[in-house]
């Protein structure tokens, strides 16, 4: 695949404080990327500095076919994670004032614009003031902005954050269809489920810094270890001396076995004492979700044991 | 500049779409007209003509009907027969109507009775004062006096001001009304636009406010850079106040045909009416920058601080010294205030308009401070844009804003 964007050793400081150091990534045509990482660890200056609406202290950005800190804004599509319209103008004038401002030609841009309405439930509110809308369809609309130009890359910052459940259906759907056809998609979420549905790659940062980096199948495989969650009364003794237990965590009514790295599932059961109880007992790799949580609580040493390979922590 | 003309184009449709400014654009000379011909349209005093009949005894009736026609005024005169005994009941009866009799013994005593009926308007006895010249002349011709001493007499005498200085010379006829209107209305009319375009450059404040409070400014500048967005700006809302004074004129200019008697286009189309208009345009220029960029500093325009507010009365400084101003517009303190970028502009305007030779030197030495005043202040706007249009969830301090001009 065509690398759309590469960015490399990016470095950024507010007033003497480094907010990200060193991130390198690329984002390639077709692809969706996911920039994931706790509140505060530098996506959305990783992404101002990408859109050239911040100026990066160190490292470059580069555009495929441009020289490197050459913005081709025309050609990005760009959701903030900052929601906002104009509240006083009607919803076709707002996303045609976004196409002009990308040099997209306007009778195309209307046809569009009909077309991603209807798709999106919005039929019939071309003429409506934004002020009507309610905040779903208002993020609807900024959606379709940020896509009416036929962008090569497309710049996602949270798009499901405040959405129902059947909203960020549709947004996963149009995500992958547009991935689909072509465009580099550059996504940074916290919702960890949809990242795992809808992403190839992910780039995941803590403090401004690269944690791990890699296809989501080489993250789950070289750090998300398998689990092992069993529902029955046992000594934690006996748990924590089961051979390839990392560690051991009791919960309400189960306690979930987390085991070393390259075991063999059938095999490892194998090793379960006898008389070990069990009502449920069910083995699984651990989620995105709690891989964040561990690299967002600082976790991740004890998790991530090993560097696999395509895979950079 | 494509981009800054597109966000330009986008400012101009979406306010020309609004309801708010249209109204403001439409009303505003319906405001003015009425509060400039207010006094005409309410007053009718001033068109209703009266009837006056005069009983003459005194054979004057031929001097009257001249003097009131050489004065424009709205007198029917007409003679009658009737006693003055009878000219009260005869007021009564008549709308608009006065009788005066002009009577030997009312001029031996040197009183002449007016009988007025109640609709007269009162500015009519004021008028009766210009029939005192022939009713004098005519005692004095009783007196049997010379032509010439009763013309010296009849006359009587009035103190008349002649300015000093460079005008005295040339003053001799006293100050011509048409040559001062010539000077006078490009300056109304380059003062206008300025505080036209300049109002207009306050809105760019609330824009600038309003793209940070409902969170555009960020998708918008994934399109455009920051100056192409303070300078879009700043056109759109230049074209705004024009296309405000043009409606203005629309309404203004015919009006002004009709109800005046001077040449207005004559005075307007007159190469000083340039220098004028380019003095309005530095000033709406350096007043934008300002506006635009502290504009950018405030989220929230309820809470805004002193500071921005007193932003907003930059425009007005000039009225503070509107005194010394009027009482000599060529006095140290309006030259002195023709050199300082925030007062020059209307005080050049305003000077200009009244002095009847234009001081070219200081003019082309104030423009050149203008100048490079826009210069700096546009600089300083565009740092201070940059950071204030993305710093969401508080109004920045002053303290703040003096640190973004050094970074």
């Amino acid at each position: 695949m065509d690398t759309v964007l590469t960015v490399t050793d990016l470095g950024k400081s507010f007033k003497n404080k480094r907010v990200i150091e060193d991130i390198s990534f690329e984002v390639k045509k077709g692809e969706i990327m996911a920039v994931l990482g706790p509140n505060g660890a530098g996506k959305s200056t990783t992404i101002r500095n990408i859109m050239g609406i911040m100026y990066p202290d160190e490292g470059t950005v580069q555009f495929r076919g441009y020289r490197p800190g050459e913005v081709p804004r025309p050609k990005i599509g760009y959701l903030p994670e900052e929601r906002g319209l104009y509240k006083n103008v009607k919803v076709m004038d707002m996303i045609l004032y976004l196409a002009e401002l990308k040099d997209y030609p306007l009778k195309k841009a209307k046809q569009r614009a009909l077309d991603y309405l209807k798709k999106l439930g919005l039929e019939g509110k071309g003429n409506v003031s934004i002020e009507e809308l309610s905040k779903g369809m208002g993020q609807k609309v900024q959606f379709i902005g940020s896509i009416i130009h036929e962008p090569e890359l497309l710049i996602l910052d949270e798009p499901f954050s405040g959405l129902d459940p059947v909203s960020q259906e549709v947004f996963k759907t149009e995500i992958q269809e547009l991935a689909n056809n072509g465009t580099a998609i550059l996504l940074s979420s916290h919702q960890m489920n949809m990242v795992e549905q809808v992403c190839d790659r992910l780039f995941m940062m803590n403090r401004g810094k690269r944690v791990i980096y890699g296809t989501l199948e080489d993250v789950k495989n070289q750090y998300a270890n398998f689990k092992c969650t069993i529902k029955g009364r046992n000594d934690r003794h006996i748990l924590e001396s089961i051979p390839q237990v990392q560690r051991v965590e009791s919960r309400e009514e189960a306690t979930v076995l987390y085991l070393e790295q390259d075991i063999q599932p059938a095999a490892w059961l194998r090793t379960l004492p006898d008389h070990l109880q069990i009502q449920e007992l069910s083995i699984d790799r651990i989620s995105l979700h709690e891989i964040f949580i561990d690299v967002a609580t600082d976790n991740h040493s004890q998790l991530f044991i090993g560097k696999g390979e395509g895979v950079h922590a | 500049m494509r981009n800054s003309l597109k966000v330009a184009r986008w400012e101009i449709r979406r306010n020309l779409k609004s309801k708010s400014f249209l109204i403001s654009l439409i009303s505003t000379p319906i405001i003015f007209m009425l509060l400039s011909f207010g006094s005409a349209l309410f007053n009718k005093d001033s068109k209703e003509m009266v009837t006056v009949h005069v009983l003459d005894e005194i054979g004057v009736y031929e001097q009257i009907v001249q003097v009131a026609t050489k004065n424009e005024l709205n007198w029917n005169v007409q003679r009658t027969d009737a006693n003055e005994t009878e000219f009260p009941k005869l007021v009564k009866e008549q709308d608009q109507s006065a009788y005066i009799a002009l009577t030997q013994e009312g001029l031996e005593n040197g009183t002449i009775y007016v009988y007025m009926s109640q609709d007269t308007p009162a500015r009519f006895l004021l008028e009766t004062r210009v029939l005192e010249e022939p009713l004098r002349q005519q005692q004095l011709a009783q007196l049997e006096l010379t032509d010439k001493q009763m013309s010296v007499i009849g006359k009587g005498i009035q103190m008349e001001a002649v300015s000093s200085g460079e005008e005295a010379a040339t003053a001799g006829a006293g100050p011509d009304k048409a040559d001062r209107m010539k000077k006078l209305i490009p300056g109304a009319v380059a003062g206008m636009v300025l505080f036209s375009i300049v109002m207009t450059g306050m809105m760019i404040f609330t824009s600038a406010s309003q793209e940070k409070k409902e969170k555009v400014a960020e998708i918008v500048l994934s399109s455009v850079t920051t100056t192409e967005l303070m300078q879009g700006k700043i056109i759109g809302y230049f074209v705004l106040g024009i296309t405000q004074v043009m409606v203005w004129m629309l309404f203004l200019i015919p009006l002004a045909l009709w109800k005046m008697d001077f040449p207005l286009l004559e005075y307007l189309l007159v190469p000083e009416m340039l220098v004028l208009l380019f003095i309005a345009l530095t000033g709406y220029l350096l007043f934008s920058a300002i506006f635009v960029s502290i504009g950018a500093t405030v989220e929230d325009m309820s809470s805004t601080s002193n500071f921005q507010g007193m932003i907003m009365t930059i425009p007005f400084i000039p009225v503070v010294f509107l005194g010394p101003l009027l009482s000599d517009p060529n006095g140290l303190v309006a030259k002195v205030l023709s050199f300082v970028p925030l007062t020059a502009p209307s005080v050049l305007i305003f000077r200009l308009s009244q002095l009847e030779q234009w001081p070219w030197m200081e003019i082309i030495i104030a423009i050149a401070v203008l100048i490079f005043s826009i210069w700096l202040a546009m600089k300083a706007a565009g740092k201070i844009f940059k950071i204030a249009i993305l710093m969401y969830g508080k109004n920045a301090t002053p303290k703040e804003i003096w640190k973004w001009l050094w970074a």
